[in-house]
């Protein structure tokens, strides 16, 4: 087999990177619905090392592929097609449960046996492009602009693939666009009709697969699982979409009773519920509601306080109204005027529309208006003051969750987002908060502490008098007050408190002995922070405190994460480290990550090492300079286009939007970059270290000068109308993502020019670095904020100028 | 085949079953050595966790039961050699049998004593009522999936567990007609407890709920209505046992 010398398949390297990107997206959907999501970023992480793999195999094996290229591109294009849509079928059938995997060391092999699994069609990809490049040396950077370009696509294919089929279909769909390449390469191969004959049976093969197979079974341990075995359950409705998936169940016989933090003095519970599950867990409710229905249970809820203030509402506004539960219940106290915001129109679907008769839709969408954007985004822009903002506890309860959510960006309670909030008050307006509680408290504190900040940044000398603080057994609610809480109101709170045994964490007034008295805590953790907080005391107190409860802002907006480096010696010194319960989930999970992708990355860099030790010419020195480029540059990229993603879902609104917009913007004009440094480079002869200085020195400009002005940046931004917030984060992103596409090229033409030997060992090594840098920059994001892990990237691209791979000094 | 051959092939195969025998101990109880190291493992891990639950070590009584009741008869077949290491194990439909750690722990949180009845709510494979009903005189245990609930109520006539009913149906009414409990326990996942539990509490009476996901963080509430049926609650700090720490097998 040949092909012609000056004519990579450039066609198929696009449609390649597209479906593997879009491939690899759906994996993260597959195993957040299979298992869950902080489980599918471990998996999905190490899968792609794949690429890593690549670089190592191709090495090893360089003449023989070089000799027989198109037979075996052509073959790694059939190892797609099957592996895409086989290694799912396979692992599904593996018996592995992600939650025993601290008590039962076969679920460690299961483990691996996914990880390997799951490699393979990233492998089989990153071969076809490696080989190119290594082929056609003279036009690495047109090959690298394929690549990226089609990856581009392949982000924002996915989001509209997800949004019109089910997650199988385009399991087999994305299978079917990786074959296609093969199409474009037929005539190369010179077997074209063996060639089709077998494009054509393994496209058959993925067809006529039975839906069966790739029918996703659900983790036994799910809550829809479980539901679905109760007598009486029925599922009524289940759609997928590129942010969730989402299943309704019903069940006439057993009445699901979702009430959060209800009181145990309540007469009664919730009479009727239809169950509502995200990616079959984090199980919400819709209530039966109709004119001659009452709610009542509501008002024994913690997040009902301000309701029982003897205040009628005007204007109440509902910020992440998921299925309509605190929408009812500002009904239910005859709010007048309801904004109900909430970023994910499915859920919103299912209560207006889908089950608008069952959740009495008609009796509420007189005073009710829903809005599908953000808490963000509409704090921004809404033009009228609230007479009562309100954000209700998040789907699923505290327990199970156990901190897993400790790396997912949380925009809505920064202090930033807070102080937002606070400036939709009408004068003698509230804001309430309520969340789950947990032991020992966290989130509940962290919220306290970004509130009294975000109040002191909003000019109010006196917080003391604002804040009301009550929790219940498994909730807590606080309430802020635009002016002081006058007597009446804190007479009412704390009548309302002691009537449904909810315990005062702070209160105008307040004494030691009116807290803790229901729901006891070992100590008075509440009322010891808010006082501490109050008094100034507060960075010594959360200083001491054994957990992260700082609050949070902008630059790092992981609520979630508590974590404390200071803490960790202490509860693993507890005897039988039954400390381990109280480090949490999320960040031990990140760090693992971490460490099992540096092992394996180190590996996949060193192995071909040791085996070609004899083989290669190229001098000790500069194989240290290739591996510290392409380690700085794949470290670098990811930080700088994942800050962008962070930051621009705020500015855009829509997370959703957000991923796809910026990762195309990102990877498309990083292959117009690439584009470039193929017509300087090998059109106009310019030298490679020249463009580099001029990249790098651009990438820094440009990143100083949005590290400066990101903040106001932002908040002008935000008060923009959607389509022009689109626009503008594009637009940002241009400049930076154009000269940050030239370092790769740059890099692998120096090096094929000067030791062309190391051309695949640089690919996987910027393979395996791009795998650390999405796991690091998330870790260092939660130190150090966004902003910090951009000047770390400026800081690595700084390093790879002064470490091209080539034989003199720049 | 020689006979002879054949007889020494019978002789070798043999061997290991004699020798298992005679090795056995209690030739009753097969199981009885793999207890005993479960109660030394919970034991350990009390003394370990004293700080986090306020106690060095768990009522007599309830060790008692927990060496009693034969575990490896609650989990499936394919589970039996992990039936006593001090761990959860999964039972088949998304539902586990809970540590023996746990299992001890909240039996002893419910200062279970002869002459009171206890209300279970989620009977799962029935190894907690099994404790429970060699501790108070009647368990009245509830289950929503009507297959577990059958199962196990057929798995404890079996075993001849003669001081408990098992009623198949959803547990958030209670059980009105045997109402009120000494205490009550409920293993089901919830969102708020239940009022009509709370109602069904004695005055005295104590309710012992896990909170979180069966092989991670364990969260205890214990709710107690005093003599007045003043209601209160305690959270006890999260406790998990994970195996690599070694000793707790």
């Amino acid at each position: 087999m040949t092909t012609t010398r000056h004519a990579p398949p450039l066609v198929a390297i696009f449609l390649l990177s597209a479906s593997a990107l879009a491939y690899e997206v759906l994996l993260v959907r597959l195993f957040s619905i299979i298992h869950w999501h902080h489980f599918a970023f471990m998996v999905i992480s190490l899968a792609l090392l794949g690429y890593g793999v690549s670089g190592s195999l191709i090495m090893l094996f360089r003449s023989f592929c070089l000799r027989h290229f198109t037979g075996v591109f052509f073959l790694n294009i059939l190892l797609y097609g099957i592996s895409s849509v086989g290694v799912f079928v396979i692992i599904q059938r593996l018996p592995f449960n992600a939650l025993e995997i601290l008590w039962d060391s076969s679920q460690w092999l299961r483990l691996l046996l996914t990880y390997l699994f799951l490699s393979l069609p990233f492998l089989f990809v990153a071969n076809t492009i490696a080989l190119t490049m290594l082929r056609f040396d003279l036009q690495i950077a047109r090959i690298y602009s394929a690549d990226l370009i089609g990856a581009g696509a392949g982000a924002i294919g996915i989001m509209l693939l997800l949004t019109v089929f089910e997650p199988p279909t385009v399991l087999r769909l994305l299978a079917f666009a990786g074959l296609l390449a093969g199409v474009f390469v037929l005539r190369q191969t010179g077997r074209q009709l063996a060639a089709a004959l077998a494009l054509a049976l393994v496209a058959s093969g993925i067809l006529l697969l039975p839906g069966s197979w790739l029918e996703l079974r659900l983790s036994d341990y799910k809550g829809l699982v479980q539901t679905l075995r109760i007598d009486g359950a029925r599922l009524v409705e289940s759609h997928s979409g590129p942010v969730s998936r989402i299943d309704v169940v019903e069940n006439r016989l057993v009445p699901f009773r979702n009430a959060p933090g209800l009181s145990l003095q309540s007469p009664e519970g919730p009479s009727d519920q239809l169950a509502v599950f995200s990616d079959g867990d984090a199980m919400t409710t819709i209530d039966r509601h109709s004119a001659q229905s009452s709610p009542g249970y509501m008002a024994y809820m913690s997040s009902a306080l301000p309701f029982l203030l003897g205040r009628q509402f005007e204007r109440v506004l509902v910020l992440n109204a998921g299925t309509g539960a605190d929408i009812l219940q500002a009904a239910a106290f005859d709010s007048r005027h309801i904004d109900a915001v909430e970023p994910d129109s499915q859920l919103t679907r299912l209560v207006s529309e889908t089950f608008s008769g069952y959740s009495g839709w008609q009796q509420l969408r007189g005073r009710v208006e829903l809005h599908n954007t953000t808490a963000r985004a509409w704090a921004a822009t809404a033009d009228q003051p609230y007479d009562l903002v309100v954000i209700g506890v998040p789907g699923a309860s505290s327990g199970g969750a156990a901190g897993v959510y400790a790396f997912s960006a949380n925009f809505d309670l920064t202090v930033e987002a807070l102080k937002s909030y606070l400036a939709l008050l009408a004068p003698g307006g509230y804001l309430s908060i309520t969340l789950w509680t947990d032991t020992p408290p966290k989130g509940n504190l962290r919220l306290f502490s970004a509130m009294v900040e975000a109040l002191r940044e909003s000019g109010v000398a006196s917080p003391e008098n604002r804040l009301a603080w009550i929790r219940s057994w498994n909730t807590a609610t606080l309430m802020v007050k635009h002016g002081e809480l006058n007597s009446e109101e804190t007479t009412a709170i704390r009548r309302f408190s002691e009537s449904r045994n909810f315990d005062l964490a702070w209160l105008p007034g307040i004494s030691e002995d009116e807290v803790n008295r229901y729901q006891l805590l070992p100590r008075p953790f509440f009322y010891t922070a808010a006082k501490a907080v109050l008094s100034g005391q507060g960075k010594d107190y959360m200083e001491s405190y054994q957990y992260d409860i700082e609050p949070v802002r902008d630059v790092n907006p992981y609520f979630d994460d508590h974590f404390r480096w200071n803490s960790l010696s202490t509860f693993l010194a507890l005897p039988g480290r039954s400390g381990i319960a109280m480090i949490g989930a999320g960040y031990p999970t990140l760090v693992a990550t971490l460490l099992q992708a540096v092992v394996a990355a180190l590996l996949l860099i060193l192995a071909p090492l040791f085996f070609l030790r004899r083989k290669l010419r190229s001098d000790g020195h500069l194989r240290f300079r290739v591996f510290t480029y392409f380690t700085a540059i794949g470290l670098a990229f990811l930080f700088i286009e994942l800050s962008f993603i962070e930051m621009l879902t705020l500015v855009i609104g829509q997370p959703l939007y957000a991923v796809a917009v910026t990762l195309s913007v990102f990877l498309v004009f990083s292959g117009l970059g690439s584009l470039t440094v193929h017509w300087f480079v090998e059109s106009k002869g310019l030298d490679p270290g020249v463009l580099l200085r001029w990249s790098v020195l651009s990438i820094l400009l440009v990143t100083l000068v949005y590290l400066f002005s990101h903040a106001w940046l932002i908040e002008h931004l935000m008060a923009l109308p959607t389509a022009l917030r689109i626009l503008m984060a594009i637009l940002l992103s241009i400049p930076i993502a154009f000269v940050m596409g030239m370092p790769f090229p740059v890099g692998l033409t120096s090096t094929s020019r000067n030791a062309p030997e190391l051309l695949p060992w640089a690919w996987g090594i910027n393979g395996c670095a791009s795998v650390l840098s999405a796991i690091l920059a998330v870790l260092l994001g939660m130190e150090i904020g966004f902003t910090g892990v951009m000047l770390c990237a400026v800081m690595l691209y700084l390093l790879a100028w002064r470490t091209l791979p080539r034989k003199t000094l720049i | 085949m020689k006979k002879s051959t054949l007889f020494l092939i019978l002789i070798f195969c043999s061997a290991p079953v004699a020798t298992g025998f005679a090795q056995g101990g209690d030739v009753s109880d097969p199981w009885s050595d793999e207890r005993a190291g479960m109660i030394a493992g919970i034991e350990k891990d009390v003394r370990d966790t004293a700080e986090l639950i306020n106690r060095g070590s768990f009522d007599r009584r309830v060790m008692d039961a927990m060496a009693t009741v034969p575990r490896h008869e609650f989990v499936p077949e394919s589970q039996r050699s992990k039936a006593y290491e001090n761990r959860p194990l999964p039972i088949g439909r998304g539902q586990t049998i809970s540590q023996p750690y746990i299992v001890a722990l909240m039996t002893d949180l419910l200062q279970p004593q002869p002459g009171q009845r206890v209300l279970e709510i989620g009977t799962g494979s029935g190894y907690q009522a099994a404790v429970l009903s060699r501790l108070v005189s009647q368990v009245y245990s509830m289950e929503i999936i009507a297959e577990l609930a059958s199962e196990s109520r057929q798995r404890l006539q079996r075993l001849g567990y003669e001081n408990i009913s098992i009623r198949a149906a959803d547990g958030y009414n209670g059980w009105p007609e045997e109402a009120p409990f000494d205490s009550i326990i409920v293993t089901a996942a919830i969102s708020h407890i239940p009022p009509p539990l709370v109602r069904q509490l004695k005055p005295g009476g104590r309710m012992v709920i896990p909170v979180g996901t069966r092989f991670q963080t364990q969260y205890l509430t214990i709710v107690e209505k005093d003599p007045d049926g003043r209601v209160t609650t305690r959270q006890l700090i999260p406790v998990i046992f994970v195996p690599f720490t070694g000793g707790h097998q």
